[in-house]
């Protein structure tokens, strides 16, 4: 599995490419947008790591070209700019995901792991955290490696928190995700089924934490 | 001399002035005229008697003159009638003939008249002797009709020329506004001109070519804003760029040091610098960013937005952050990216200093209002001041920030029209609010007009 590196600073590049090569990524790096255009057109890559800032041109303009061309390589922009309206527009265009500069390594490979573990994408179908595996097909739960039970609702809800971990899931999101988009949903339904889980999780000894932000949403992280 | 600011008003004051000048002295001119005209006429009447009287005069065939008048005229120079009189003098002076009984001359020989009288003297050859035969009118019985078309002049034919004058006035205002109409217009599209929409410019069609000039130098100054902006725009990118890059570089080799001695420190040292690095670009794009008065953003999602962002920070330093107050949109005048970063900010600040195990409170309101509240030491009040300061630290001992993340919130929102206040809570801690205008709402400036 291949992923290309679009960046015109070589050291940022090369130490960024040593990070990935460390968690399991063999990568290409180009430094403009004109070599990343050939290089998608002549490799199957996995995903697209973005610098928006490229001596020959706005990376944005490169990802609206492939979206154009209805690619769904996958694209996780990378950029110094990070105003909340230039991340609402990179993510119009087309970016799975976005990472401010600076940024750790070990984000950007979560970052991208979570973009390639959607449905339809290469990397395998498990999710972790901590002691916690989820295989996403099957939708089975593992804690130390022994196969516990949950109930679809309280799946769907480890789910979406697994797959954006470290970060707040709006409660909004979890009751959609849960729910479909229709039908009527009782106000405090999301807070039975994460407190289910919650509870759970602990009898079943997963060093999981799941936090409440109040008036905002959950995270799921581990207990540390 | 009055001022007045506006063009229209001067105008007006200055036709207003010469038309009441005129409105004064355009009767009398028209008066004297008349008079003049009316003595005229008189003075060709009485010549026109003077000639009639002479064609009367014969020579009888002893050389000596005699007048024969008929009874009409008889009647005219009747001494009954007093009105009018005629005498005819030879070339001597003597008093040939008179309407006077008594021969009494009418111009006596001091040259003084008896009464006020005008008339006319003509010279006439009859028989080889030259005769002046002298005609006078009696003033305190001239023509009545002409004397009342004199006297009256004002209250019958004056007035007339005022009101001319205030058509003519109304008239030239209405030119004038006309002619001013384009500069009007210009002036409005001026006032939709902000350095959040440097992009308009001053329409020159239709412009008077005299104010022309004026127009076009100010469109070119519009041009260089503009150029300006921009440029300020674009450097603050590419400054970001510029210094993010490094640091991302940094904080990545950093990291592949390990758990290496000081790598702990030195990624905290990456944070803080970080953190002024994003703050100093902040403070540069807020002085080119400008609100779009028209523009609304919903408090409580940006709120939401916010606290979402944040709370993994909070967590990391076992603090805990939450959302409070309503959960319903509050839509108030603003720039959504503004909002957040001044709030951001505020929460960022709040967390820095609130205890470890306590919790930072956001909550908003929709009168248009957030509270960010912390469990921290407070802050002094001789210092409420001065916080908003660019640069300022409370405790200087402390490394982790640069003072810069109040006054972002300072001059967010000033540029709102917002208030921000800060207070301490009774039970500990600091209390900062700030206060929006709701979407509905008139802002205060406009208000007033």
């Amino acid at each position: 599995m291949r992923l290309l590196i679009v960046e015109d600073n070589i050291e940022l590049a090369r130490l960024v490419a040593a990070g990935l090569l460390t968690a399991g990524y063999e990568t290409d790096v180009v430094g403009t947008v004109g070599e990343a255009r050939d290089a998608v057109r002549s490799v199957k890559y996995a995903a697209m790591i973005l610098d928006l800032n490229l001596p020959d041109g706005d990376g944005l303009s490169l990802l609206v070209e492939l979206r154009r061309r209805m690619d769904p390589l996958p694209v996780l922009v990378l950029t110094a700019r990070d105003g909340l309206q230039d991340r609402v527009t990179g993510l119009r265009n087309g970016a799975d995901d976005y990472l401010a500069k600076p940024f750790a390594v070990v984000e950007l490979v979560a970052r991208l792991e979570a973009i390639l573990r959607r449905p339809g994408q290469l990397l395998g179908s498990s999710l972790n955290l901590a002691n916690l595996v989820y295989d996403t097909e099957s939708r089975q739960i593992f804690i130390d490696g022994i196969p516990r039970v949950f109930s679809a609702r309280e799946t769907s809800v480890l789910e979406i928190l697994l797959r954006r971990q470290g970060r707040v899931v709006p409660k909004k999101n979890v009751e959609d995700h849960i729910f479909g988009l229709t039908g009527e949903v009782a106000s405090n339904a999301v807070e039975v089924y994460v407190s289910r889980l919650r509870k759970q999780l602990g009898e079943y000894g997963a060093r999981i934490l799941i936090h409440t932000i109040r008036g905002v949403g959950y995270l799921m992280a581990e207990e540390k | 001399m009055l001022r007045f600011k506006s063009l229209t008003w001067r105008v007006v004051f200055l036709h207003i002035v010469a038309v009441a000048v005129v409105a004064i002295f355009l009767p009398l001119v028209l008066f004297w005229l008349l008079t003049s005209e009316v003595n005229h006429l008189h003075r060709d009447a009485m010549r026109d008697q003077a000639g009639v009287l002479g064609e009367r005069l014969a020579v009888k065939p002893d050389g000596s003159l005699t007048l024969n008048l008929p009874d009409s005229l008889k009647d005219l120079y009747s001494e009954a009638y007093g009105r009018y009189q005629y005498e005819i003098l030879d070339q001597s002076g003597r008093v040939l003939f008179s309407s006077h009984k008594n021969g009494e001359p009418i111009v006596r020989p001091d040259g003084s008249p008896p009464g006020a009288i005008a008339g006319a003297s003509v010279s006439k050859d009859v028989g080889g002797q030259t005769v002046r035969i002298q005609v006078a009118e009696d003033l305190a019985h001239r023509d009545v009709i002409i004397d009342d078309i004199i006297a009256n002049f004002f209250r019958r034919v004056g007035w007339i020329t005022i009101p001319v004058l205030l058509i003519l006035l109304a008239t030239d205002i209405i030119i004038f506004r006309r002619a001013i109409a384009s500069l009007v217009r210009a002036s409005e599209e001026a006032k939709s001109i902000g350095p959040a929409r440097t992009d308009v410019r001053l329409p020159t069609q239709k412009i008077p070519s005299e104010i022309l000039p004026l127009v076009t130098a100010v469109n070119q100054a519009l041009d260089r804003l503009e150029d300006g902006f921009r440029v300020q725009r674009q450097f603050t990118a590419d400054a970001a760029h510029q210094l993010r890059t490094p640091l991302a570089i940094l904080q990545t080799r950093i990291e592949t040091l390990g758990d290496r001695a000081g790598a702990r420190e030195l990624q905290a040292d990456i944070e803080s610098m970080s953190r002024i690095v994003r703050q100093l670009l902040e403070i540069a794009e807020l002085d080119t960013v400008v609100l779009d008065p028209s523009e609304t953003a919903d408090l409580r999602a940006v709120c939401a937005e916010v606290v979402g962002s944040i709370a993994p920070y909070a967590l990391a330093g076992h603090k805990d952050i939450a959302l409070r107050g309503t959960n319903d949109p509050v839509c108030i005048r603003g720039n959504a990216e503004m909002l957040q970063r001044a709030i951001f900010n505020l929460a960022e600040n709040a967390i820095k200093y609130t205890a470890r195990e306590t919790s930072v409170d956001v909550e908003v309101n929709d009168d248009g209002s957030v509270r960010v509240r912390d469990c921290g030491p407070g802050i002094p009040a001789s210092e409420h001041g001065l916080i908003f300061q660019r640069f300022w630290r409370g405790d200087r001992r402390r490394t982790d920030g640069a003072g810069l993340g109040l006054s972002i919130v300072r001059e967010v929102v000033e540029d709102h029209s917002a208030t921000v206040a800060v207070e301490n809570l009774p039970s500990g801690g600091a209390q900062f609010t700030l206060r929006f205008q709701l979407a509905g709402e008139m802002p205060a400036d406009k208000r007033q007009n």
